[in-house]
């Protein structure tokens, strides 16, 4: 049938999450962490080790995947791919920037504020007025 | 004159003027509705935007939370034993799962999927509460006090009751188990605080769950202004 959304209605899906060890550790105590056939998992750990391009690839596959509708992303993390993460305009799955333990949330820096923060402007809304 | 009322064109400017006068009056009217429409709508981005914020803070004191109890919890363990190399790597499906309800016709910026956390392969109730289950013994009913004979409803409220005393005393040991294995990873015997931080993250989820939904609602509303 066309027309028909990555995500059929009421199916289940997948919680993916780039982030630290710990916060990592912590979702997948929460029963998040899958692993597939081939070995994929839901998640990638990143570390002073992992390189720009490992989260890239991270990011573009789960943004691609499917079974998966929520990706949580460390802010300090998707500052790294930032220009990645503010052209996505999806609505599933949803990206979610979560604080880190050495990087509180900014909301300046939140992909999803960034992109409605104009309507804040009083220039901008004055002139839409008139 | 009946007729040149009928046929108001044929009587010259004033009757003209009296319809000009209309004409602004509903147009002022549909442009007030219009206005008013737009205001409803930006008060309501407005409130999911600060909705949005007011999540964002209480994620960030749940995950804290986690974080800290998962210190100590390797603090008193060991690093060893709390540790990503300890990962099971073998095929699993996750335990905690979402259910997305999407409209498959509308365009991707008009799109407002709801997301529900499905905890430890258990549905949970959506916010909305269209799916609520019906409670036992919900009708008000005369209750009868040293009665020899109990009347038939009784008996079926009674049954209603234990039946759903049971069902949630199978629902706590299912999501108990469940946890035990999602903590066997780290061992057989692991600290509390590890089981404190699994609690904190599991508040976290439910908080992210529902700033999933409070984005689609901020995206929506921010579609709807922009048109």
């Amino acid at each position: 049938m066309a027309g028909r959304a990555n995500i059929p209605t009421n199916s289940s899906a997948l919680i993916a999450v780039i982030a630290d060890e710990d916060t990592v550790t912590g979702f997948l105590l929460a029963g998040v962490g899958n692993v597939d056939l081939r070995k994929k998992t839901n998640y990638l750990i990143v570390d002073n080790k992992t390189t720009v391009k490992q989260i890239e690839d991270a990011f573009k596959e789960f943004t691609s995947r499917e079974d998966i509708a929520i990706v949580l992303i460390s802010q300090y993390v998707a500052n790294m791919i930032r220009f990645l993460v503010d052209g996505y305009n999806k609505p599933v799955p949803a990206i979610l920037e979560i604080p880190s333990k050495d990087h509180p949330y900014d909301p300046a820096h939140d992909s999803v504020l960034s992109r409605v923060k104009y309507l804040f402007s009083s220039e901008s809304v004055a002139s839409e007025r008139r | 004159m009946a007729a040149a009322v009928e046929d108001p064109r044929l009587l010259g400017s004033v009757p003209g003027a009296e319809d000009a006068v209309e004409v602004d009056g509903a147009v002022e009217e549909g442009g007030r509705a219009r206005d008013g429409d737009g205001d409803e709508e930006i008060l309501r981005f407005m409130d999911s935007v600060d909705g949005y914020l007011l999540l964002m803070d209480s994620l960030s004191s749940a995950l804290r939370q986690g974080w800290l109890d998962l210190a100590s919890a390797r603090h008193s363990m060991g690093p060893s034993r709390v540790s990503s190399t300890l990962f099971n790597h073998q095929e699993q499906s996750a335990s905690t799962k979402l259910q997305v309800v999407d409209d498959a016709d509308l365009k991707p910026s008009e799109s407002k999927p709801l997301f529900t956390l499905s905890k430890w392969g258990l549905q949970e109730e959506s916010a909305s509460n269209n799916g609520a289950p019906v409670q036992a013994g919900s009708k008000p009913k005369l209750r009868h006090r040293g009665s020899a004979t109990i009347p038939e409803d009784g008996k079926h409220e009674r049954d209603a009751i234990t039946a759903e005393s049971s069902t949630c005393v199978d629902y706590s040991s299912h999501v108990q188990r469940a946890r035990s294995k999602a903590l066997s990873v780290f061992g057989g015997l692991v600290s509390p605080k590890l089981r404190t931080a699994q609690i904190s993250f599991e508040t976290a989820l439910e908080l992210i769950v529902e700033l999933a939904n409070s984005r689609s609602n901020m995206l929506a509303s921010f579609s709807q202004i922009k048109e």
